[in-house]
Parts: C-alpha cells; sequence; structure tokens
C-alpha cells in the first residue's frame, strides 16, 4: 500500500513539470501556417549560391587588410581567379568582420586554404533568401493548430474561435514584425486612465468558459459561477481567460478597465458544449446582479433560438449592455452570428493592426428577414482582433486573434468609459449611439463589413459625457450612389418597374426602453425628387431601445425614362415615455438624406429575376448544404442571396450588363413579361399549382429558366442524419441540396426530368475546369434538347455503401466514371419540333430552358467557380444561340440514347413522413398540400411632400471629428477624483489599492520553486539528523564505555 | 563544529548539482552549455553518479516526503472551496423575507418601489400593481388610480399558474393568497444547487425570477415548452396544462 503510495506521488510531483514540457512541444507543433493571424503567411525558401562564399574573420579588420588575409591565404594554395564582391553601403569605410568571394572554379583546395588562414574564423557558402508574402485560407490549421476552430455540433452556439498568432514559427530567419503594442494604449485608453477613469464601479460579466481563481491578471473578481454542471470554475481552454484579460487585466498585458468588477459566468464546458437552458439561467442571475456590461465572445447561426433571442432582448430591456462577437465565418457574406446581429446588440467584427477587416470576420447583412425584406446592417463597429495580447491560463500573455478578440475589446472600452459618465447616461442605446456615432469609417470596406466603422475610445467617451437622450438612426443616411460604402445598393441603379430596393434602418431609441414610431414622411428634392416613390414599414413598438424601419424604393412610372441623381429625404418621428416618471412624452424627429440614381429602363433581355420566395434555410430546417463533403459545417445558412453567399455571381452579372432583382414573392405576384430570365437556383420549396400555370405562360410568352439544380435522394437523406447534441434529437434532412420532386413537378410540362442518383467529380467542360460537388442528374430529356454529359463518380453510392463522404476523395473506388448526363438546353415549345438547326433571326417566340444538375459552384467560396456556365446559359436563355463552347461538348444527336433512361436511374420520390411542410412558405403547416396563394403585397407609398432644397455635398456621410486625446477633461462624477499614476508597462494604470481582493499569484514556476525548497528543507534536516544522531550515538557510546 | 558545516556545504552543493541533472531534461540547452567539451565522459560519470544516487534509501524518502507534503498542501488547498464550487466568492446574502400585506399597502407618500424596469407595454411594482407604462410615478411605482391599473391581476395566465405577460405572472404571484404555493416552491428550489434562487431576499425577488423563461420553458433548447403562456411562477413547467384562464 505504502509502495503503490511512493508510486503514485512521486509522478504526481514530476506532473507539472511534464506539463510545462509537453506544452512547449505543443506549441511548437501548432502549424497555424499563419505567421500573421489574416493568415498571410511568409514563404521563405533558401539557395546556395554557387561559388560564391561568406569568409568570416576572427576580428574586424579595414577593407585593404582583409583583402591582404584572402590574397594571401589563396596565392599560397595557387588560386587565382578569385575576386571579392564589393559591397557599396555606407559601412564600407568601417572595418568588417566578413567578405563575400567568388570561387570561379576552384574546389575545396580553395575553401580549406582560407579555412586554414589564422585570421579567418570560418568559410560558409552564401545563401539567397527568398521571401514572399502569400494568403493562405483560414481551414489550413492543422488538427492541433488554431483553438477552437468553428462550433461544435455544427449548429447552436460555439466559442469564436481564437487563432493563436505564432510568436516563435521558424527556427531560421524570418521578417520581424513590429511587436504588439499594448492594446489598450492602441485605443488610446492611458489617456482615460490618467482621467482617474479606471472602470470603477462597473459591473462586467464574461459568458465563457471561466477564469482561475487567482490568475495574477485580475485583481477584482467579484463572483465566478457555473451554470455547466461541472464541478469547476476555473478556465481549461484558455478563451475565458483571454476574453476576461482584455476587459480587465492589470498586470502585463493590459485591460481596459482594470478597476471594474468581473462577474464570471462559465457556460461553456471544457469540451465546448452549451445548451441554451444553461444560458438562460446564467443571464437570469446577471440580470438579478444588475449587471452593466456583458460580453458575449460566442455565436451561432441560429437566430431562431426563440428563448435565447428574447432573453438577449430582455437583459437589454433591464439595461444590461450587450457586446458580442459578430462571429469567425468570413470572408464570407451572409455569415453574420447570434446574438451579435440582434438589434439591440452591440456587435463587433474585427480588424488588423493595419485598419483593413480581418479576414476571418464575419460579414453581409442579416438574413432574419428575407426572403421579402432586405438584412440590416452590421457589424456595429469594428475594432482590433488580429494578433490582440492578452492573458493567457498560466498567467502569462499570448497573442490571439478572433472576433472573439474584438468583442472583449469593446466591452472593456465601455466598461472604462462607462465609469466615467454620469449613470444616467449609460443605457444599452446611448452608448450603442456612442459607439457608432463616433467611430472612424475606414476607406474601402462597404457597410455590411465595417459597419460604422473603428471603435473610437476617446472621442465615445466625450460623446457619452455630453449625452443627452435621442434617438437615431443606423445608417444614418441612404446614399444608394455612394460606392464602396453602400455596396451593393451602388452596383445597381434604380429604375422604373423593378423590384423595390430595400434599406433596412434600426432605430436606436435612447429617449426610454420603449417608444414608438409616430409618423415617417417623405420629403422629395425639387425638381426630380418626385419621380422616387418610397413606402416605409416599421416595428409596431421600438422595444428594447431599439427597432426596425425597412424603406423601400420605387420609381415612379413618369420616371421611365429619366436617367440621373434624386435626392430627398425622409423625416421620422419618434415617441416616447419619459422614463423618469413625469408622465410626458418625449418626440425625436430625425432626418435621413436619400439619394439614388435613376436610369431608364433596360431591355428585357437584360433583366433577371432571382427567385429567393423558394430558397429555405438553416436555421428552422435542418436544410443541408449542397455539397455532401462539406461536413464540418453541413448546414445551409448563409441565405442563398445574391448579395450573400451568390455575391460573386451577382457581381459577375452585373460586370456582363445584367440587372438582377430578387423575387421575394410568389411568381404570381410578378410581371413576368418584364424579364428575360428566372433563375431558380438551388430552390427548396414546392410550387404553388397556381405558380406553375403562371410560368407556363410566362415561358410560353419568351421569359427564358435557367435551373440550377442539386442532389436529391430520399435513402441519401436517412443516412445524412445526425443526432445534434444542442438540440438533443436526430437532425433528418427536410430535402436535399435542393427539392428535385418539386423541381420535376415544374419542369414535367417540358418532358424534363432530374434524377435521384447523386455524383461528384471533376471535369473539363468548354475548356473550363469543372468541379460537380453532390449534384444530380438529368433522368428525361426531350430529343430536340441539347444534351451534354461529364465523367463522374457516383457519390450517392459511395456514401450508402459505407464509405465515409469525407474520405471518398483518399479511396478511389475502382468503380469507373460514369458518363453523366448533366447540362440540357431546351427550345421549349407548344409542340415538340427540331429546332436545334434554326438560326438566330428565325428563334420562335417562347422562352428556353436551361437545367444543369448543381449549384455549389455559383456559391461563394468555391475553387472552381462555374460563373461562366451560367453566362454561357443566359446567352442560349436569352438569344437562343447555343454558345461553341457548349456546343463542342453536347452529345451528338445520332449518338443520344432515346428519352427516357439516359443513364439507369429512378425519379427521386418525396421522403416518406418528410417535415418539409413545417418550414415551408408554400405547403400548409398541418401537410394536407399547398395552402391557399398569398395576396400580393403592394406597399402604399408615403405622401410626397416635396421641398426646394440644394443639392447636397457630395458625400451624405455627416462628418464626425475625432476628439484630441489632449482636449478632453475629467469626469464630472463625484468620488472619482483623479489620482496620479505610476505603474509599470505602459502609461498610466489605476493606483487604488484593494486589500481585500490583493491576490498573491501563483503559477507553476512558483509552485515549482516551492516544491524545490520544501525538498531542499526535508534533505537538509534529513542530513542534519543523520549527522547529529551519529554523534549522540558516539557520545552515547563513549559515555557508556566510560 | 566546523567540521560538521564544512559536511553540510559540501552535501548542498552536491544535492544542487545532483538536482541540476535530474532537472536537466527541462534544461537541455542549460546543460549542453555547461559540458561542451567530452561531454561523453561526463555525462557517463554524472549518470553513474546519478543512478547510486537515487538508489540511496534516503533520497527515495525524500521524494516520498516531498511529495506527500505537496500532496497534502494541495488537498488542503482545493478542499477549502470543494463545497461552494458553484460561487466562491460569497457576496453577503440577506435572509429570505415574506412581506406582509401590510408592507405591500405601506401608501406611505415617501415609498419607493422596485419595478419590472424591463417591459414593452406593461409595468409591475413590488406591491403587486400591474400598470400601463405611462402610468409609473416618479417612485417607480404603479398609479392605483390609473384606467389600467390593476393588483394582484392574473389577466392573461392559465390554471397551471403561466401567464402570457411577464407582468401578470409576477403580479399574480405576488397575491398573498398563493404564499401557501410559493412556500412550497421556494422549498423544492432551495434543495436545489441553485445559486439564483439562493440569493434571493424576498417575495418580490422570487416571483421576479420565477416568472422569467429558463431552464424549464425550452424543449429541445431551441423552442418553448409553450410559446404562448410561457412565464410560470408555479410549481409545474409551462406546458403541462393547456391554457384555461382562470
Amino acid at each position: 500500500m505504502g509502495f503503490t503510495h511512493t508510486i503514485l506521488l512521486s509522478v504526481m510531483l514530476y506532473l507539472p513539470i511534464l506539463l510545462i514540457s509537453s506544452k512547449e512541444v505543443r506549441e511548437k507543433n501548432e502549424n497555424c501556417n499563419t505567421t500573421e493571424s489574416e493568415r498571410v503567411q511568409y514563404e521563405f525558401t533558401t539557395d546556395v549560391v554557387k561559388s560564391q562564399h561568406i569568409i568570416t574573420f576572427k576580428g574586424y579588420y579595414p577593407r585593404s587588410t582583409r583583402e591582404n588575409y584572402v590574397n594571401a591565404a589563396l596565392t599560397s594554395a595557387g588560386i587565382t581567379d578569385w575576386k571579392i564582391i564589393k559591397r557599396n553601403n555606407p559601412a564600407k569605410e568601417y572595418p568588417s568582420d566578413f567578405d563575400v568571394v567568388v570561387l570561379e572554379n576552384a574546389g575545396r583546395k580553395a575553401l580549406e586554404a582560407l579555412q586554414d588562414h589564422p585570421a579567418v574564423r570560418r568559410v560558409t557558402a552564401q545563401r539567397q533568401v527568398t521571401r514572399s508574402i502569400k494568403y493562405v485560407k483560414e481551414d489550413e490549421c492543422g488538427s492541433g493548430g488554431c483553438l477552437y476552430s468553428g462550433w461544435r455540433n455544427y449548429r447552436g452556439r460555439g466559442l469564436h474561435s481564437l487563432r493563436k498568432t505564432r510568436d516563435n514559427g521558424y527556427t531560421s530567419r524570418k521578417l520581424l514584425r513590429t511587436v504588439p503594442r499594448q492594446i489598450t494604449s492602441v485605443l488610446k485608453a492611458d489617456v482615460l486612465w490618467s482621467l482617474g477613469v479606471t472602470g470603477e464601479g462597473i459591473k462586467v460579466a464574461v459568458f465563457d468558459t471561466g477564469l482561475a481563481r487567482n490568475h495574477p491578471h485580475f485583481g477584482r473578481i467579484r463572483e465566478r459561477t457555473d451554470w455547466t454542471g461541472e464541478d469547476t470554475l476555473d478556465d481549461a481552454l484558455g478563451h475565458g481567460t483571454f476574453v476576461a484579460g482584455v476587459i480587465a487585466s492589470k498586470a502585463d498585458c493590459l485591460g481596459f478597465a482594470p478597476d471594474a468588477d468581473l462577474h464570471i459566468f462559465r457556460v461553456f464546458t471544457d469540451n465546448q458544449v452549451s445548451y441554451t437552458s444553461w444560458f438562460l439561467d446564467a443571464f437570469n442571475y446577471a440580470i438579478m446582479r444588475k449587471i452593466d456590461v456583458l460580453n458575449l465572445s460566442i455565436g451561432g447561426p441560429d437566430f431562431m433560438d426563440h428563448p435565447f433571442v428574447d432573453k438577449v432582448w430582455e437583459l437589454s430591456a433591464n439595461k444590461v449592455i450587450m457586446v458580442s462577437a459578430i462571429g469567425n465565418d468570413g470572408p464570407l457574406y451572409g455569415t453574420l452570428n447570434n446574438p451579435a446581429d440582434q438589434m439591440d446588440v452591440i456587435g463587433v467584427g474585427g480588424i488588423g493592426f493595419d485598419d483593413r477587416i480581418a479576414k476571418f470576420s464575419s460579414r453581409g447583412m442579416t438574413t432574419w428577414e428575407l426572403p421579402q425584406g432586405y438584412g440590416r446592417m452590421k457589424p456595429d463597429i469594428v475594432t482590433y482582433g488580429s494578433g490582440v495580447r492578452g492573458s493567457s491560463v498560466n498567467g502569462g500573455c499570448k497573442s490571439l486573434s478572433g472576433t472573439s478578440v474584438a468583442s472583449p475589446v469593446v466591452a472593456g472600452a465601455i466598461a472604462l468609459l462607462a465609469s466615467g459618465v454620469p449613470r444616467q447616461n449609460l443605457t444599452p442605446a446611448s452608448v450603442k449611439q456612442a459607439l457608432c456615432s463616433t467611430a472612424l469609417r475606414l476607406q474601402g470596406p462597404n457597410m455590411f463589413e465595417q459597419g460604422h466603422g473603428k471603435l473610437d475610445l476617446i472621442s465615445a467617451y466625450q460623446f457619452l459625457r455630453k449625452y443627452e437622450p435621442q434617438a437615431t438612426l443606423s445608417p444614418n443616411y441612404i446614399d444608394l450612389t455612394e460606392c464602396q460604402y453602400m455596396w451593393p445598393y451602388c452596383t445597381q441603379p434604380l429604375y422604373y418597374s423593378s423590384q423595390p430596393t430595400i434599406a433596412n434602418v434600426t432605430v436606436i431609441n435612447g429617449l426610454s426602453v420603449v417608444g414608438n414610431v409616430k409618423e415617417v414622411s417623405w420629403h422629395p428634392h425639387l425638381p426630380h425628387g418626385v419621380l422616387l416613390s418610397v413606402s416605409s414599414d416599421y416595428s409596431d413598438v421600438l422595444w428594447p431601445w431599439s427597432g426596425w424601419l425597412a424603406l423601400s424604393f420605387t420609381v415612379r412610372e413618369e420616371g421611365a425614362n429619366f436617367d440621373g441623381i434624386i435626392e430627398g429625404h425622409v423625416n421620422v418621428t419618434i415617441e416616447s415615455h419619459d422614463d423618469t416618471g413625469d408622465r410626458t412624452i418625449k418626440n425625436a424627429t430625425l432626418t435621413l438624406p436619400i439619394r439614388a440614381r435613376v436610369i431608364p429602363v433596360p431591355v428585357r433581355s437584360r433583366r433577371l429575376l432571382w427567385d429567393q420566395f423558394h430558397s429555405l434555410r438553416y436555421p428552422g430546417g435542418y436544410f443541408p448544404r449542397d455539397d455532401l463533403r462539406a461536413k464540418h459545417d453541413p448546414l445551409d445558412w448563409h441565405a442563398d442571396h445574391i448579395h450573400t453567399n451568390f455575391r460573386d455571381m451577382y457581381r459577375r452579372l452585373r460586370e456582363h450588363g445584367f440587372y438582377v432583382e430578387v423575387m421575394g414573392t410568389p411568381l404570381t405576384c410578378i410581371d413576368t413579361s418584364l424579364y428575360g430570365a428566372l433563375l431558380l437556383v438551388d430552390p427548396e420549396d414546392e410550387y404553388f399549382p397556381e405558380e406553375m400555370a403562371t410560368l407556363k405562360k410566362a415561358v410560353d410568352a419568351g421569359l427564358s429558366l435557367i435551373v440550377f439544380a442539386d442532389w436529391y435522394n430520399a435513402s441519401l437523406l436517412r443516412h445524412v442524419k445526425f443526432y445534434d447534441e444542442n438540440t438533443r434529437q436526430w437532425w433528418i434532412p427536410e430535402t436535399g441540396g435542393s427539392n428535385v420532386p418539386a423541381l420535376n413537378d415544374l419542369l414535367s410540362m417540358y418532358q424534363v426530368a432530374l434524377g435521384d442518383r447523386v455524383f461528384e467529380g471533376s471535369f473539363k467542360l468548354g475548356g473550363h475546369p469543372m468541379y460537380y460537388a453532390s449534384g444530380t442528374h438529368i433522368h428525361s430529356f426531350p430529343e430536340h434538347g441539347v444534351l451534354i454529359t461529364a465523367p463522374l463518380n457516383d457519390q450517392g453510392q459511395q456514401i450508402i455503401s459505407g464509405e465515409k463522404p469525407g474520405a471518398a476523395n483518399g479511396k478511389t473506388e475502382v468503380t469507373q466514371p460514369l458518363q453523366v448526363p448533366i447540362l440540357g438546353l431546351l427550345q421549349t415549345d407548344g409542340d415538340i419540333h427540331d429546332y436545334s438547326n434554326d438560326t438566330v433571326d428565325k428563334v420562335p417566340k417562347s422562352g428556353r430552358l436551361v437545367v444543369y444538375g448543381d449549384s455549389s459552384c455559383l456559391e461563394g467560396g468555391t475553387a472552381r467557380n462555374c460563373h461562366w456556365l451560367l453566362l454561357a446559359a443566359l446567352q442560349y436563355a436569352i438569344v437562343g444561340h447555343v454558345p461553341p463552347a457548349l456546343k463542342e461538348a453536347a452529345t451528338p444527336q445520332e449518338k443520344r440514347v432515346r428519352d427516357v433512361h439516359i443513364i439507369p436511374s429512378e425519379l427521386p420520390r418525396r421522403a416518406e413522413g418528410g417535415r418539409l411542410h413545417v418550414y415551408s412558405r408554400v405547403l400548409s403547416p398541418d401537410g394536407s398540400g399547398p395552402r391557399p396563394i398569398p395576396e400580393c403585397f403592394s406597399p402604399t407609398p408615403l405622401p410626397s411632400q416635396p421641398v426646394h432644397a440644394a443639392p447636397s455635398a457630395r458625400t451624405l456621410a455627416p462628418r464626425h471629428q475625432p476628439t484630441d486625446p489632449k482636449s478632453i477633461g475629467p469626469p464630472e462624477i463625484e468620488g472619482t477624483e483623479p489620482a496620479p499614476r505610476a505603474w509599470r508597462g505602459a502609461g498610466a494604470a489605476p493606483s487604488r489599492v484593494h486589500p481585500q481582493s490583493e491576490t498573491t499569484p501563483t503559477s507553476l514556476t512558483n509552485r515549482a520553486i516551492t516544491l524545490l525548497a520544501i525538498v531542499t528543507a526535508i534533505y537538509t534536516v534529513a542530513q542534519l539528523w543523520k549527522r547529529w544522531g551519529r554523534r549522540i550515538r558516539r557520545r552515547r557510546i563513549i559515555s557508556l564505555a566510560t | 563544529m566546523n567540521m560538521f558545516w564544512e559536511n553540510v556545504t559540501f552535501d548542498l552543493l552536491r544535492y544542487i548539482k545532483t538536482m541540476c541533472i535530474i532537472w536537466s531534461p527541462c534544461f537541455a540547452n542549460y546543460g549542453l552549455l555547461f559540458h561542451k567539451k567530452s561531454s561523453h565522459l561526463i555525462f557517463r560519470m554524472w549518470y553513474a553518479a546519478l543512478i547510486r544516487f537515487i538508489r540511496r534509501r534516503l533520497v527515495l524518502g525524500i521524494i516520498f516526503a516531498s511529495s506527500l507534503t505537496y500532496c497534502i498542501v494541495s488537498f488542503l488547498k482545493e478542499g477549502n472551496h470543494r463545497d461552494v464550487t458553484y460561487q466562491d466568492i460569497s457576496i453577503e446574502r440577506k435572509p429570505f423575507v415574506w412581506r406582509t400585506l401590510q408592507e405591500h399597502n405601506d401608501s406611505n407618500d415617501h415609498v419607493i418601489c422596485r419595478n419590472s424596469v424591463q417591459g414593452k407595454n406593461f409595468l409591475v411594482d413590488d406591491r403587486g400593481y400591474v400598470c400601463q407604462r405611462k402610468d409609473v410615478t416618479k417612485n417607480g411605482c404603479c398609479d392605483p388610480e390609473a384606467d389600467f391599473t390593476e393588483r394582484y391581476s392574473c389577466e392573461s395566465c392559465s390554471k397551471s399558474s403561466c401567464c402570457v405577460e411577464y407582468e401578470h405572472c409576477v403580479s399574480c404571484c405576488l397575491d398573498p393568497g398563493k404564499r401557501h404555493m410559493l412556500e412550497i416552491v421556494l422549498s423544492k428550489l432551495s434543495t436545489e444547487k441553485s445559486i439564483l434562487f439562493r440569493s434571493l431576499t424576498d417575495d418580490y425577488e422570487l416571483c421576479l425570477t420565477k416568472c422569467r423563461t429558463s431552464s424549464y420553458s425550452v424543449l429541445h433548447e431551441n423552442s418553448y415548452k409553450d410559446p404562448t403562456h410561457k412565464h410560470c411562477f408555479g410549481d409545474e413547467p409551462p406546458g403541462s396544462h393547456s391554457g384555461n384562464k382562470m
């Protein structure tokens, strides 16, 4: 028993040491491929330069002396063809300890001779070092690489990954970057510290992975609570420590508000698991504790998690200032995370120290409002989130990147300035107004990337000090002509008969937690302003502290031929009851300047209609991604909008002169005669029977139809189900990549059908490399159509037969690729006639149909996009001319297998017991078939009240002068006297002593030292005893003897 | 005596040297720095010395003793706050107080009410009055004379003590007639380890907290068990009774 104890305990003794060393090894192995967190990589190659050698001398000698030495050495060896490369630099006049010698064809002998010379230390080969900078994908982090990449379990809230910046990457030479400064001094927090503003008295809650009790960087941890049921409060991951450090560290890597009271809520387990219910209880506790600022460096795509979303609103309503990270899913658009995308929350994006948007920062509009509406602007502001230094778990500092870092920067900054302003000036609305209206706009990024701009702490402080309750709008002007900031509005002008252009404005109401929009009025500026028609829609109640105001712009019929700029302004009156109990009603009228460019109506063949209405997506149901290999992110959650994940495609179409309009209503509400083609890309929903009839008529009247479908197979659907830990239930996809059975219903009127097999593979089409990422195939096609095949692998078979789809590319099965029909071009007509030989001028009146089996190649972020194919398809669809690239690839008519069963396959059937009707806009929720078709909604335009006004300035953006840090004064609140400060580290720092909260720093090294001391002590005692004991014994013996 | 101190210093020196070797795997570079020349020979010598040293009974004893000390120390440290892992830095806790009806009724002019700050349409004060936001007086109380002000209103509540409006839930919960039920609720809650309910100080706080949506309200972690009657003060979680009006 005793012996086993010994072994066990001695293992324990060495454990800390092992931990240290293994940690070192791990850090070295960490292969993020990133030397900088924006994933700029320095590629580093060295080559030996032939015949050149560096001779290093043992001392510093003038040039002539060195030349003499070399000369002596080489002549003694009988070598003559050598020369010293002259260095023409300012140091040439001074003694040096090396020379570069060119030895043309002398080999070892010369080197040995030089080496033997007494004044020469060594001879080495000259090397050429090439460094190149390239961007690497963020996914390239190795297995042990970037910390916490992605959300766990695909959905649900995840910690926003912090990426580790490598401090010591290459063992050889590397470019040294400037050492990251204290983030606090970059944002000039030390100016506020020197005024005595240090975050004192502000309760900051950190919802994260916990924090160690005695971390040396923190002095004011007021409370730590655990909500996970794990028996610990400490942080095992480092995420919570880092976040808390950026907010309130008072040593080494400084935080913003060192004297703020920290309330640590541990809501993530060591395995990064978290549940909505934990958050709800923890949030309730935060309300009861009357938290001032709450940081959530977390997020997920599920904005339809109503209990969570409602609870965040409830917190805001209770005056808790919510700050959250916008997400690390950039640079794709449509990747905003909840809760940062909520209008009451301050959503923070990340930039680097070079003031460029960090690649990882999520961006794009919010997607709650689709398909009828348009997303609001998010993030609200951006700040440094790349390579920021903060506290690490073991007591030191480390550099990390991620919006997880940017969020606490803002939370800390808020805590800091909150402690310097009067309490009544602090509401979620006022703080958001302060940050947004003083933010510095970055040149380049658009408003869906940078929001209002970069955080300006000092100006925000100034703003908040002199704050008067007010309401503001975000964005605070709408200039549909301003590129890049007003992307995508500036990319496509307005014209008569187009689908309305919608701006989603957020009202931030600082008057009270509850308010109303009383009136919205439109004041076009004469003479041309009256051509623009504006209609508005807004939240019934502005709660909590905020609401939305949607303005849709259309051009009046009188403006059908107008070409020019239109100006005007919208006045919004906000009404709120005073919170002080005076029973007074406060009013605020806000002016929103508007500018738009109007062009004459484009010709029909240039106008395309993008079907947004039939696109369903996560959250809500499980709608799988179009690429089955995307196992790490299996949900289709980027909204499939031309301004989110189909942004690149939209840009390409605009470059080619097409005007793309978004259809957010059923097809029956659209005047299809205005459009050249309807784009059905990746539709998930069913179709109303009325829509099919409308479509039939429209195509007969000349509308072309372009379909980019995706995979669908009922048994595969059951196969890709997964158990979702966050909802504790099985998730079975509601459709495949797209709803092929519904598409088949639609296409059946043209004798076109798509099959149920799933194919994948790389091939070449018309000279373009293509990748077919999990797509369907053409099952049957009329004989007179043009059909194009490609050699593809049966991915569905591979998955069902057990081979993991992720490993499909690693272990290619021996099965031969099939020639799969994937693209069909068809001249639709009432009766089947062969029009394939017709010339352009004999193009029939009815529209054409183009069907392709895969839509992932049109999405952003794909390696091999097929925008060219879309353009080629449009060329055919609109002009009726088969592009040569496709003509060559087409299967010759005589080789065509007749009609159906081009390859053996079945028609896909709708999955039995599917729950699509729960999420569908077409099917009725009780599953009894399609619902009655919704009435077409036509917004009532605001009555225009024209005014005479001078043309506005070139930019409508209100000018905001950044505050000079020297000009700001100390806070005028009692109890915060400015105090002289002297503190190690950068700048001034808090000086107040808090006896009860002083903690002794403990770290692993300290423990090791303590241990060493104990060991020494015991050893000494033992030795002493040994000697003394012997002596005593000897004495006894002597005394006995005597 | 002199002899003894010499011995001790010698032993200490030897000990330090040996420790250097024990730790040398951690400081590999450090070690190399010292033994650059003829390192092989020295290494073997030291290795032999090390083995001999470790085999000594005394050294084994020391390792055991120090491990034991470390173990005890760390156990003591951990053990100190083992029982309060939910919350380690205690905030001064007041005992729970059931306010009497008289306290509710305290119609002193200087009375200052707490109210449920958050409401979209209504507010409820700590006397149990629900009123519209505009009818809140300067001291935070609902104006009892206002048209729509009601006391202990269960207007939107169902039989299972679940309400549509949060404010009705709180007001209904504050009804002195419900005290018996709340006592049961509270006793049940306090047996749980919930810090949330352990830090309550009176019935108003209990009702404010109990009526909020919480982990008891969610189904599948992303939806409500009952999306309409989601604010409950009773014993049962929402959704267990369907909404008969009270």
